[in-house]
Order: structure tokens, then sequence, then C-alpha cells
């Protein structure tokens, strides 16, 4: 068996220890804003402007297989369908469904029925996942139901348990109140993908969640394994190293080896919509930071983070907003942006000095803490020149942007800024690279058809040519022949 | 970060202190003036920003490295064009700092050795008082100080007189108490992981493995083992000058390799060379083949 870690990575406590994880009910939001963009697929809203909608009615239907329906998360009436700033750090807008609330968080008609899961096909399983817009909550956001779908022979399914970064409470929170439902969860996916045993993977710093998921499990496929808090624990392939000892192989998935990984939120949600046919309409989110006092809180999807941050009311001096973690999240530029599916975690933090930025003295503290082995300051060194081939060679892609390689950069480079930068360069050097390539193939293309089109034509002048020249000598023929009938015909005439 | 290798090197400097005197702290002084000096002028010139430069304390440190590794006597323009040398040549001429392919201070200390031998091979043998070693250093008066070779010096001329090591009788408290002072920073610096274990530990397991060799292939001929890690500036050169990150190894199998191969070089120039001690020339000829051991000790990156 595996030591249950894998090479680099960094400790870190939680900066923001609170006695006591709860989670908090937020109050309904006077408004929420669903983003229509999803990972990949595509949907498509099925309500307009002034209709009143219930909580958990379908608003945007799935055009594909591969996207999952949106929900209303409050009653109310569609206020608008238009572009609206969604969480990003350069305040993109995207395409969004406004609903205003009426305060009565008026639900559709949820069948109350209390058949085991077993009794429903797996089919059918699938399908409710998907009717109820899970997707994994961990960061991705890769809609559920494909992931558990399509399996051939899965042996292992992981539970992640483990807090995606330092500071954020979310799921522990989850596990200490709800293990009952994680558990039934859990047994409806395994249910799903048929592996031959579950591992639910939980930090040794949580005690208290670890208790209650035990408390709870009465399942021999299920074991609850607990692995040291380290950072980039979290990430899928580095569970995978931790708890199974197998790499999953640069450019690969986990499915490919028999493995699924499922995160623990999603578990409860696959709970919530298979059991209790409630969709995915709130979540839970951690707000954190040495500008508040952490909490995590239930809250509808589609709120804004400032009805979340007004919930904890940050003194004034509060200048920085921060999405997702410490390590990996963002900077949000508009507070009013919406809370969506995968936001585990708000970073509220007085104004931070940025530390000043010094050149790299190359001590490969970076390479040290590296969890997937790279050379950071040989790839700073070639994303800075923009020597994006260089960086290749370094194995670019293969970086997981964890920014371990920040935390413990003396100079205080921002090195995994660098390295998603040198990749969206790749990125479009490629696309550039496949336009000209395209571009000179239609080129050659057309000069290839020019020529034969020249070919064709003089032989098709050949051929006219000759069929002319046939002719002529035809006619030749014929006029001698007629000239020669005529000289006999002359030559009898003389001769009388 | 050198701040700590500066704390560090405090032991070793003030052990250098009790056996040497007042030269070898008028030395570090003279050589962190020209550093602070000379460094300012050239990011002037490059029209950098000066404070955040010298505040990070990379010249201050191979200033401090220059000082210790030089005679405490030798005059004191003597540092100061060493100094100069190390900087504008070693590191600015280069970009400055993070971009130097050499170790500044090593390259300043050969600097001096090839130009002025004389006055970097004369050793003083007892404790200077404030007055003395001014005087001695700023040339006031004619020196009357006690000088000598050091005992790596000795072997080398030794040798050649003498029959065998044994006869030579070396035996040199200062120097092993020094090497000590800096052994202890050195683990100092290990301990607050300033710098990784590879280096040194690979640097004094080389000097360990090609000095016992040497050392069973002729008793009377080569030093021992113990007296290699003792003697010179082996303790130093582990620690505090071969684990200099900007020019050293980057990967973990490269430092091992890195540090290895000064180890054995630098009882081979000891040995066999023409200088007494090796480890600036060591150190210098391995900064030369950093690209290439890089190049080939990439870590296996995973899921490949």
């Amino acid at each position: 068996m595996a030591d249950y870690s894998f090479n680099g990575g960094i400790v870190i406590k939680n900066p923001y220890l609170v006695d006591k994880v709860e989670i908090i009910q937020a109050p309904l939001p006077t408004k929420v804003v669903l983003s229509l963009q999803q990972l990949g697929g595509q949907v498509k809203p099925c309500v307009s402007i002034g209709d009143y909608v219930l909580v958990g009615q379908v608003i945007a239907s799935a055009k594909d297989g591969f996207s999952v329906p949106i929900h209303a998360p409050i009653s109310g009436v569609v206020l608008s369908i238009d572009k609206q700033t969604i969480a990003h750090q350069s305040g993109l807008k995207s395409e969004c469904i406004t609903i205003e609330s009426d305060g009565k968080d008026k639900w559709i008609d949820r069948k109350n029925n209390h058949v085991d899961f077993l009794h429903y096909s797996t089919k059918a399983l699938i399908e409710a996942i998907q009717k109820s817009g899970i997707v994994g909550l961990g960061g991705a956001g890769f809609p559920t139901h494909i992931k558990i779908d399509k399996v051939v022979d899965c042996h292992t399914l992981i539970i992640n348990g483990t807090e995606c970064e330092p500071g954020v409470m979310c799921d522990d929170a989850l596990m200490q109140f709800h293990p009952r439902e994680i558990i039934r969860g859990v047994e409806i996916l395994l249910h799903i993908c048929g592996a031959k045993r579950v591992i639910i993977a939980i930090e040794e710093d949580k005690q208290v969640a670890y208790h209650a998921l035990l408390t709870f499990n009465h399942n021999d496929r299920i074991s609850v394994n607990q692995i040291p808090t380290k950072y980039t624990s979290g990430a899928e392939k580095l569970l995978i190293k931790a708890l199974l000892d197998v790499e999953i192989p640069s450019g690969g998935f986990a499915v490919d080896k028999g493995i699924i990984c499922q995160n623990i939120a999603t578990a409860k949600a696959v709970f919530d919509a298979v059991i209790s046919h409630r969709p995915l309409v709130s979540r839970i989110v951690t707000v954190t930071g040495d500008g508040v006092r952490p909490n995590n809180f239930e809250v509808r999807l589609g709120a804004s983070f400032e009805h979340l941050i007004s919930l904890v009311s940050p003194n004034k001096r509060v200048h920085n907003y921060r999405m997702g973690g410490m390590m990996m999240g963002i900077d949000v530029a508009d507070i009013n942006a919406p809370i969506g599916k995968t936001t585990s975690a708000i970073f509220v933090n007085n104004q931070v000095q940025k530390p000043v930025i010094q050149e790299c003295i190359r001590c490969g503290q970076c390479s040290e803490v590296c969890p997937v082995g790279l050379l950071p300051q040989q790839l700073y060194w070639h994303a800075k020149s923009e020597n994006i081939e260089k960086a290749l060679n370094y194995n670019l892609p293969d970086c997981i942007e964890c920014a371990c390689c920040d935390y413990v950069c003396p100079s205080h480079i921002p090195l995994a800024s660098y390295f998603s930068f040198a990749k969206a360069l790749g990125k479009q050097q490629t696309r550039e690279q496949d336009k000209s390539n395209i571009a000179r193939e239609r080129f050659e293309c057309r000069e290839h058809r020019l020529e034969r089109n020249k070919l064709e034509r003089t032989q098709m002048m050949a051929d006219k040519k000759k069929v002319l020249k046939e002719k002529m000598a035809k006619e030749q023929s014929q006029k001698q022949k007629v000239d020669e009938a005529m000289q006999r015909v002359k030559q009898a005439k003389d001769k009388r | 970060m050198m701040r700590q290798v500066i704390y560090a090197l405090s032991l070793g400097v003030m052990v250098a202190y009790y056996f040497f005197g007042w030269g070898v702290l008028l030395q570090i002084v003279l050589g962190v003036i020209t550093a602070i000096a000379v460094e300012s002028a050239f990011l002037a010139l490059r029209g950098r920003d000066i404070i955040s430069s010298i505040s990070d304390g990379s010249a201050i440190l191979t200033a401090t490295l220059l000082a210790i590794s030089i005679p405490s006597i030798a005059p004191w323009w003597v540092i100061i064009v060493g100094v100069s040398f190390a900087i504008i040549f070693g590191k600015q001429l280069y970009g400055g700092l993070g971009n130097n392919p050499f170790n500044p201070a090593m390259l300043g200390y050969v600097f001096l050795l090839i130009s002025y031998p004389l006055q970097m091979s004369t050793w003083q043998v007892d404790f200077l008082s404030l007055n003395h070693a001014l005087e001695t250093v700023f040339n006031l008066n004619n020196i009357d100080v006690i000088s000598g070779a050091t005992k790596l010096d000795e072997v080398k001329n030794g040798l050649s007189l003498a029959g065998s090591i044994q006869q030579l009788e070396i035996h040199s408290p200062s120097q092993a108490w020094i090497n000590a002072g800096f052994l202890l920073g050195g683990l100092y610096l290990l301990f607050r992981k300033v710098i990784f274990w590879h280096i040194p530990a690979s640097f004094l397991i080389g000097i360990v493995i090609s000095s016992m060799l040497l050392w069973m292939s002729n008793v009377d001929l080569y030093l021992s083992t113990q007296n290699h890690l003792m003697l010179g500036g082996t303790m130093l050169g582990a620690f505090f000058i071969a684990t200099d990150p900007v020019s050293a190894s980057t990967t973990s199998k490269g430092r091992i390799i890195y540090g290895f191969l000064i180890g054995v070089l630098i009882v081979i120039i000891r040995t066999f060379g023409g200088y007494p001690d090796g480890i600036a020339f060591a150190v210098l000829l391995m900064n030369m083949t950093v690209p290439l051991i890089d190049a080939y000790t990439q870590p296996k990156v995973f899921g490949q």
C-alpha cells in the first residue's frame, strides 16, 4: 500500500482557523444571476422575460448530452436574459438569466417517493443526476453524469473529501453535518459505476468529519481513509497517487485506469437529486480571510458575492476579494458577480501589500515543492522570454497551476501566472499555426486547381485542334475526291 | 535568504577573529563597503533600482565570502580590487543577480590569486590587535607581523623537502576550529532550509572518497581524509560557496553530481595542482558544467 502521499506539495495549516465549523443558512437573495455558460456543452433558455418561475423549475434546458439543465434557485419573475458580468478576473461578461425573488421560496411539486434507489435502473439514475443539474462541485465543474457513465470496468471509486485548498472549509462542514446523506449518495454512485470498492479520502486534520463518516458508514465496500494534510492532495491525479500509488499518465484520464473520482459535495448533491428529488439550486461556500470571521454559508446559486460578504459585515478597509482558494483562486474584479456551482470559497482580505518581485536566484525551492516534478525556474526562464517551444520541452502542459512554487519563491515571482500565460500563448501559437497551415493548404489547393484547369484547357484545346485537323483532313480528302471526280468529268467531257 | 547566510557565516568569522584578530573584520568591512559602492554605481549606470538590489544582501555576501577567503593581513587594495572585480565582472556584466554563470566571490578570488600571488599567500600566525591590524593592512608601518604559509601550502612545499607527510607534523588547531565554526553555521542553514543537503553532503563525500583512495594508496605521500576535511576552506566551501544557488546546479540529482565532483576536484587540485587550495578553481570549473548537468538531470514528471 502507498504511504498516502506524493512528492512535493506544501503543508499549510488553515490560516483562518475557527473553533467550530458550522453551516449558516444564508437568507434568500433578492436577485439571482445564472450564467448559461457551461463546461463544453450548451444550454438554451426555456423561459422568457416576465415569466414566473418556481424553485427547482428548469429555466434553461440542456441542448446536448454533455450539458446539464439550469434550475431556478428562487421563486420569482424572470427579469432579463442578457449579458452580465460573471466571476472572472477581467470582469468577463456572459449570457445570463436574471430572476427577481418574490420572497416566497415556492418550490415545484417534488415527488416524495421513498422507493429504494436500487429499484431504479442505472440509466434512470444517471438521467436523474443529469436532470438535477449536477456537475463536479470540487472545482472544474465537469458534468457528473458523463464522468460516472461510460466506464467499462471501474474498480475503484474515490470520493474526494480533501479540501481543495488551505482555508476552505465547505467540504469539512458538509461531512460534519451531512454524513448520512453523503454515505447514501456514495452508495448511489457506487451502484451506478459498479466499482469494487469506494475510498473516501479525508485529510488528517479533519477528525470530526472523519468520525462522523465512520459512524454512518455501514457498507463494507466503502472505506474511509485519512491522508496527510498537504496542499495539492485535492488534485485528482495526486490523490489517486497518494491513495492507490497509481500514476495517471500525462494527458490521460483516471477513467482509463478504472478509477473514478468524485467530490464529497457531489455525492451529497446526488443524494439530494435521487432521494429527495431536489435539483442543485444551492451550495456551501466558505467565506474566510483576515477581513472577516470565517464561516460556511449555504447559499442559493446565482446570489452575488456581495450578498454573502454583507452577511459577515466586513470592515470598511477591506479591498481584496478572491474567489476560490488562497493559492489558485482569482481576484474578483466585481463583487456583484454571481456565485456559481464551483464557487467553493470567497477570501475577503484587508488590502494586501504585494511583495516586491525580485530576480530569480535559482534557489530551486520551487522544483522541491512541485507536486508534478517540474522545474519551475527553467519554465519561468522560457515563459518569460516567450520561448514556448523550450517551455514545452520542459513539460509546460503538465503544470497543474497549483501555485506551490509561488508560495515558496523567496523572490516572490508569480510563477504560476507566467505558466498559465505561457500555456495560453502556446495554445494561441498552435491555433495560429493551424490557421496558417489551413491557409497554406488552401493556397496549395488553389494552385493545384489552377494548374489542373490549365492542363485540362490545353488538353481540351489540343483535342479540339486534333478534331479540327481530322475534320479538315477529311474535308480535304473529300474535296480531293470531288476534285478528282470533277477532273474525271472534265476529262470525259474533253474526250467527247 | 542571503541574510540568513550572512548570519550563519558569523560563527566561523568569530572563530577566525579569535585566532587572527582584527584583520579578519577589517577585510570584511572594507569588502562590504566596496561591494555596496560598486554595486550602487553599476545599478545607477544600468538604470536599476538601487535600494532593492542592495537590500537583497547578495553583494554583501559576495564581499564577505571573498574577505574571509583572502589573508587577513593582505593590503587594503587587494580586497577592494577583488570585490570590484567580483561585482563587476562576476555579476553585473551578466545582468545582475540571478544571471551570473559563475560564483562571483570565487571569480574575484581566482583573479586575486593569479594577479597578486605574493599578497595572497602570506598568512599571519598570531592574533592582531586593532591598531596592529590597521597598520598592517594600510601599510602604515613596516610589516612586522609573523607571517607564513598555510598548512596546505606547507604540505605542498614541504613534501619535496621532507620524506613523508608524517614528518611535516600537520597540526593546525586554528584552521580546524574555523572549519568547525563554518560547519556549525552550515548546519544552521540546513536546519533553516536555506540550503539543501545535496551539495554539502555530496561535496564532503567527494572529498572523503577521493582523499581516502589516495591516502590508502600511499600513506606517506598523501594527506589523510581528516586533514582534508579540517584544513583550508573545506567547510566554508561545502556549506557557503558551492551552495551559491545562482551558479550551482538546480535539480536534486544535478546538485549531488555537482557537489561530488567539486569535492573530487578539490582533492585533485590540492594534491596534484599548482595551488594549495583548489576550492575556487573546482567551483568555477563545475559552474561551467551546470547547464549540461541540469539538462541531463531533469526530474521525472508526474505521469510520464
